[in-house]
């Protein structure tokens, strides 16, 4: 071995108990190393187990209704009938609300915070949203089903029934009677609680930018709304997207919120005012009952799409970030 | 502050520094400058760190307006209009009085890009006369030659001196009247330092020009007029000669040698 020989020549000139020190410093580095390693596997080991477990407690559903799950509406415990296809839908289309809505605000919010708000209205601003972060999600959920699903139901509802009536292809996103229960209702309560994930990494974002870029760019005569979508923006896309992506992940597996006022009904309606069910709820509501191996491997397969979902969405993020990257010159 | 009568006859003012003071929070930074910055001139401000330099040139385009507690008094005419008036519409002035800083600033976008961004904010060009602006400017700032034949790719894959470089054509493509120089050359090497004071003495044909610098040197070759300011005073003002040949007031003279500071 070149190593041990070169130890040799080195250490020719080293008395035994310098030697003997060295020897313990190398045996506690390679400890150390050791110790480290086995930290990063656990979680390689962690991952894998979860897939695994998931994958193999789904085979009696999936190979009992094959592809068939993933296109199936019907969910039925007692022909035991199982499909996945509401529930899929379900979580897209509550996570696109709440997103349509999350992102904009909160970006909103973030630029407010970082390049206009006055300096004493920056702290309570800022407290409010870490705050909102830390409510607890069945506390959205009771908030959303006693207080604002009523509002929703006798005040924003009939009107925008009425409001998209004439509209051809809308009218049918917004029809039918108003449950104040829903999808769109738990759009919005998924908004409301990732709002202040999208706003905290936008505003930790928007403080890295330079200063002295900031100043070049008002140097040149450019106006506040100017500097943040041509430098701003710009500069922290990794950061503004990693934080839409960690509100989207948040909101693909929120569970109790959701639950409460979806309507947990299993069947796709083109109305986004019915109700309807996302997987994440589909499971917490029905996993006491699920009796027999076929529903139970059911549950599980819903949990495994949901892990397939979520996994998509970050390599989805992570190419859109790459292609934006090569287009940017990088 | 001593000043020797100057061969000032048939210049003239572009900027007129009357009485400035200059405040962060309630700390008093510039204590009642007054000063012409004169037109088509090299004019160098010297002085050890913390005199009020970089501060008074960020007043002159009204950059201390981004920060809520700094504020200033006094009055900075330009072109009979006074700068620190509230009213004043500082991105008209800011187009008119451009600014290039310590460290080189591309924007996160092409090259091309970050010519372009600046002229586009003040002027609807086809784009090729775009292009025919772009080229102008790069040629200007003495960088097309080395970029012409990768305009696409990010002004931030350049060295650090062809960044300020490109920072400089930025500036001066939105067609300034008066361009700021905050240390332009301090995180530069030597040949590039070399290349943007050529640059510099090219420019005042056109430009005029203020400058920050700790180099005595630098100050000595590009200017025509050299500040020397102190904890906030202006010292000493004159012909950048009569600065370095036979200064007036003591404390230059202990600057420029190297006594202090």
């Amino acid at each position: 071995m070149v190593d041990a020989a070169m130890t040799g020549v080195i250490s020719a000139g080293m008395d035994s108990a310098k030697l003997k020190r060295m020897r313990r410093f190398r045996a506690g580095d390679a400890t150390f190393r050791g110790l480290t390693l086995g930290a990063a596997l656990l979680v390689l080991l962690l991952l894998g187990g979860v897939i695994i477990s998931l994958i193999h407690g789904s085979i009696p559903a999936l190979s009992t209704y094959g592809f068939g799950f993933l296109t199936t509406q019907s969910w039925n415990p007692v022909t035991e009938k199982f499909g996945a296809m509401a529930p899929i839908y379900g979580t897209i289309v509550t996570s696109f609300i709440a997103l349509l809505i999350a992102v904009p605000v909160g970006i909103g919010i973030a630029i407010f915070l970082t390049e206009l708000c006055p300096p004493w209205l920056k702290r309570p601003i800022g407290v409010a949203i870490e705050l909102l972060a830390g409510i607890p999600s069945i506390i959205y959920g009771i908030w959303g089903l006693f207080v604002f699903a009523p509002f929703f139901q006798t005040n924003i509802q009939p009107y925008l029934i009425s409001f998209f009536e004439p509209i051809p292809i809308l009218n049918s996103f917004f029809a039918g009677p108003p449950y104040g229960i829903g999808i769109l209702t738990a759009g919005f309560i998924l908004a409301i609680m990732v709002l202040p994930f999208i706003t905290s990494i936008t505003r930790d974002v928007f403080d890295t930018v330079p200063a002295v870029l900031k100043e070049a760019t008002y140097g040149l005569g450019c106006t506040t709304s100017e500097v943040v979508t041509k430098v701003v923006l710009p500069y922290t896309r990794v950061g503004v997207i990693g934080g839409v992506m960690l509100g989207l992940g948040r909101a693909l597996g929120e569970t109790m919120a959701v639950t409460f006022v979806i309507g947990n009904a299993h069947k796709i309606s083109a109305s986004i005012m019915a109700p309807g069910t996302t997987i994440s709820a589909s499971i917490a509501n029905e996993f006491t009952e699920a009796v027999g191996d076929l529903y139970t491997s059911s549950l599980i397969a819903l949990g495994l799409i949901l892990f397939v979902i979520t996994f998509f969405v970050l390599a989805a993020a992570r190419l859109l970030l790459m292609r934006m990257n090569v287009k940017a010159g990088n | 502050m001593t000043q020797t009568a100057m061969n000032t006859a048939g210049m003239a003012e572009k900027i007129s520094i009357r009485n400035l003071k200059f405040f962060y929070g309630d700390n008093l930074a510039l204590k009642t400058i007054n000063l012409p910055l004169y037109e088509k001139k090299v004019t160098a401000f010297i002085g050890p760190s913390g005199c009020g330099k970089s501060t008074l040139l960020r007043v002159l385009n009204r950059m201390y307006d981004l920060y809520p507690r700094q504020h200033a008094e006094g009055e900075v005419m330009f072109d009979g209009q006074n700068v620190l008036d509230p009213n004043q519409d500082r991105n008209m002035l800011r187009a008119r009085v451009g600014m290039v800083f310590q460290k080189p600033t591309p924007f996160p976008m092409s090259i091309y890009e970050n010519i372009a961004f600046g002229i586009r904010l003040y002027e609807n060009l086809s784009r090729s006369e775009m292009d025919g602006r772009v080229e102008a400017a790069l040629t200007r700032g003495a960088l097309w030659k080395e970029v012409k034949d990768k305009l696409n790719s990010s002004g931030l894959s350049l060295s650090g001196g062809q960044q300020q470089r490109l920072c400089i054509a930025r500036t001066i493509a939105v067609r300034p009247e008066v361009v700021l120089l905050d240390e332009p050359c301090s995180a530069l090497d030597p040949i590039s330092t070399a290349k943007i004071e050529e640059l510099i003495d090219e420019l005042t044909t056109e430009y005029t020009i203020a400058i920050v610098t700790h180099n005595m040197q630098q100050a000595a070759r590009v200017s025509d007029y050299t500040a020397f300011m102190y904890l906030g005073e202006l010292i000493e003002f004159d012909e950048t000669t009569k600065i370095f040949t036979s200064p007036s007031d003591k404390r230059t003279q202990d600057y420029i040698t190297g006594r202090f500071g």
